[in-house]
């Protein structure tokens, strides 16, 4: 980049010292942890001493040698009972031997968060096998007046969750009516439904597909056996069955990476390994919305014609829209009360 | 072997050694090409098939409802001898048994090799779905094989203990293993048999009307999505259908095995009467299906409709018109019209081969058609043809079940060793 020509319109000029910036933002470390009941002194020790750390002049083990005494002395239980991200059972940084020797408890601090009291609509992100807030049933509104039939969708779609050929779980159904030049052009995007009363849940034979609390029709690739009935139950043509075929020849190594649909990671693509001989749909992208973010399509959308939430809140988005007199769902008469709804 | 002989030179099986070897030889061909397609379709997994998720359900799937037509029919074909008491009916009851089990074996094999994960065929008896037609006939499948065998057995044991303790040779060695240890030949040992034998059927006749048969034509007509299915009267069609193909079978079975492996004359009393039932199930399942294709066509639903349309003009057609329509039911019914020709053995298996094939095409056009137009539109449309991967596991395992049937028919005494007359 050439200084010389000074900063250019809607260019972000990075000329200045940028650490100096920084700096200036920085708040004051004695005059905040003195706001605090706690050792002001023994927290800048400790910050100071976590920077060598970091920097590789001091090692965790020495700094916990140091530091475990004085912490427990300063917070007590409250030292005492929350697990050290050091010593955390699963990804331990620093030696068995002073992790043995230190007083605070070994765990998860995911563990931690599950223990907090939720509080309304805070997003308890990274609490294992929870839903989001808990008690949400998911619904999306599509508002076909924005939908301008770009297929983003169904393109984000097939990135997130890394759908192989033949599965797509959503596709935009397009429809022209009339005749040039009086043509209208209908473009319906198809998720799955989660419906309310699902025909497929309905005729599984092993139970392999489910509602689950928040609304979301999951598929259990572990016990699912590919009888594909439900694919022949559903009024939508949202199932799709995995026929093990791959984008090798388009892309090198595409199955590599997979998505953890349902929260469940499972690796590399293999074949004959689930969800290989499966029947896959769209989960609503749960793995995300357990992240507290929205599905691929949603956030996508080009239009925001997609939009997400919970039904549940009478106050929510979603709710209003889908109470509004434009909302409709597909095949209303089929009895399956689709939590995907449609503004005209 | 020769009716004059004693009846204790028990020696059932091919007359003719060359045809014997030629049959086996016929089997074992099919075997091979069904072993080796079904090692491809193990490999290759489900993309061995021309089925999409358009079009889920193809030619496994049809076989599959075919055979367990063709048990069910067998069994209540069989029941007319030893539950209703139908004499002359005596002389094929344990064929139509041994039939309606082998039939089973085979649409167990078909439905196992449908599964996009075979190796998970036991799961659906460790998970249930209360609501799941598919799940209750699992387990209706082997209650009906669980009776079809009690059946087979207090229907055989008397002449199995009459093989063990005057035959000799494996042949009274494996007599005596089925017996079960009851090898009693007293008459009160054989009434005892019969009791129970009615018992069992009283407990099978609804088993296989209403469950295994019935409970198939569930399966499909619970399907709302699928307006063709979705209808009342679907599963007693499958039912008759289903009987009309056991009879069919049933009739085959008899002028074979009568002519080839007893050698003996065609009892022509027998074979008319079996034919006029054979008609009149033709006569049946025509006329329902025409009430079913009324009721749906002037009901105008577009997929009805539309599906009827790909039936009788789409590029399958042929298998309605010339299959079903043609060797199902026009070709049999003029074979079955004339009495002389009622009374010919030749013929009257030419009639069953034809309805036994007929129905074939029956079953295709139940299962494949509905799954052509997609449930939504705008979606794609389906195209289904078997490949050559899935024509050939057919073959392998329907020739899994003519070979069980052979060697029942060459171990086991399936036709009654006093000839049937009690």
């Amino acid at each position: 980049m050439s200084s010389s020509d000074g900063p250019q319109p809607g260019v972000p000029d990075v000329g200045r010292d940028v650490d100096a910036m920084v700096d200036e933002e920085t708040a004051d470390a004695r005059e905040e942890l003195s706001k605090t009941d706690h050792n002001t002194d023994l927290g800048i020790a400790m910050a100071a001493d976590a920077k060598r750390v970091s920097r590789g002049e001091l090692s965790a083990e020495a700094y916990w040698e140091r530091y475990d005494e004085a912490a427990e002395r300063e917070f007590g239980d409250a030292y005492r009972e929350t697990p050290n991200p050091s010593i955390e059972s699963a990804d331990q940084t620093i030696d068995a031997g002073v992790a043995d020797s230190m007083s605070c408890s070994v765990g998860s601090m995911g563990s931690v968060a599950c223990d907090l009291p939720a509080d309304g609509d805070a997003v308890d992100a990274g609490t294992d096998g929870d839903e989001t807030g808990g008690d949400e049933r998911w619904g999306m509104v599509i508002d076909l007046e924005k939908c301008v039939g770009c297929d983003s969708c169904t393109v984000a779609c097939k990135a997130e969750n890394r759908t192989p050929p033949g599965v797509s779980y959503n596709v935009v159904m397009e429809e022209e009516h009339g005749e040039f030049p009086d043509v209208t052009r209908t473009n319906v995007p198809r998720p799955c439904m989660q419906c309310e009363n699902p025909p497929c849940v309905q005729v599984c034979p092993v139970s392999a597909t489910y509602k689950m609390d928040n609304g979301v029709v999951n598929v259990d690739y572990d016990r699912c056996i590919g009888c594909r009935y439900c694919m022949i139950a559903c009024p939508y043509g949202a199932r799709y069955f995995d026929f093990g075929e791959n984008y090798d020849d388009e892309v090198a190594e595409a199955g590599e990476v997979t998505s953890p649909e349902y929260g469940v990671d499972r690796g590399e693509r293999e074949d004959g390994e689930s969800p290989v001989g499966n029947v896959r749909k769209c989960s609503f992208c749960t793995h995300r919305l357990e992240r507290g973010e929205e599905p691929a399509c949603v956030e996508t959308c080009i239009g925001d014609a997609r939009n997400m939430g919970d039904l549940d809140d009478p106050d929510s988005e979603v709710s209003e829209m889908a109470d509004s007199s434009r909302a409709f769902q597909l095949k209303e008469h089929e009895g399956t009360d689709p939590n995907v709804y449609y503004l005209k | 072997m020769a009716t004059d002989h004693s009846r204790f030179e028990f020696d059932p099986g091919f007359v003719s050694d060359r045809l014997r070897v030629a049959w086996y030889a016929f089997v074992g061909v099919l075997l091979l090409a069904g072993g080796y397609a079904t090692y491809l379709r193990i490999t290759r997994g489900m993309a061995s098939t021309n089925l999409t998720s358009t079009t889920p359900w193809g030619a496994w799937v049809a076989f599959y409802i075919y055979f367990v037509g063709l048990s069910a029919g067998a069994f209540l074909v069989s029941t007319l001898a030893n539950v209703f008491g139908v004499e002359a009916m005596h002389r094929i009851d344990r064929d139509a048994l041994f039939a309606a089990i082998v039939s089973m074996v085979v649409a167990l094999l078909f439905v196992w090799t449908d599964l996009g994960r075979m190796d998970r065929m036991y799961h659906p008896f460790v998970w249930r779905q209360f609501t799941s037609a598919l799940s209750w006939e699992v387990h209706a499948y082997v209650a009906y094989i669980g009776v079809l065998v009690t059946e087979l057995y207090f229907s055989m044991r008397y002449d199995l203990a009459r093989v063990a303790e005057r035959g000799s040779g494996l042949r009274a060695r494996i007599s005596g293993l089925l017996t079960l240890g009851r090898r009693a030949t007293t008459e009160a040992s054989r009434a005892a048999d019969r009791t129970w034998l009615k018992r069992a059927g009283v407990v099978g006749i609804p088993l296989a009307i209403f469950m295994v048969h019935g409970g198939t034509g569930v399966l499909f007509a619970v399907s709302k999505a699928r307006p063709y299915w979705n209808s009342g009267l679907f599963p007693v069609i499958f039912i008759v259908s289903a009987v009309l193909s056991g009879t069919a079978l049933v009739l085959v079975l008899y002028v074979l095995r009568t002519r080839l492996f007893d050698d003996e004359p065609v009892d022509r009393d027998l074979l008319d009467q079996l034919a006029k039932l054979l008609a009149a199930f033709v006569v049946v399942d025509v006329a329902l299906t025409a009430i079913e294709a009324l009721i749906s066509i002037v009901s105008f639903h577009p997929h009805v409709v539309e599906t009827w349309q790909i039936i009788a003009f789409g590029e399958m057609s042929w298998s309605f018109w010339w299959f079903m329509v043609g060797f199902g039911w026009v070709f049999p019914l003029v074979l079955l019209s004339k009495r002389e020709w009622r009374r010919t053995p030749w013929l009257m298996a030419l009639a069953g081969l034809s309805v036994v094939i007929g129905i074939v095409a029956v079953r295709f056009n139940i299962v494949v058609p509905p799954q052509i137009r997609p449930v939504m539109e705008g979606l794609p449309h389906g195209s289904y043809f078997p490949t050559a991967v899935e024509w050939a596991t057919s073959a392998g395992m329907i020739a899994v079940g003519l070979l069980l049937y052979t060697i029942g028919a060459e171990l086991l005494p399936l036709t009654p060793l006093d000839g049937g007359d009690h």
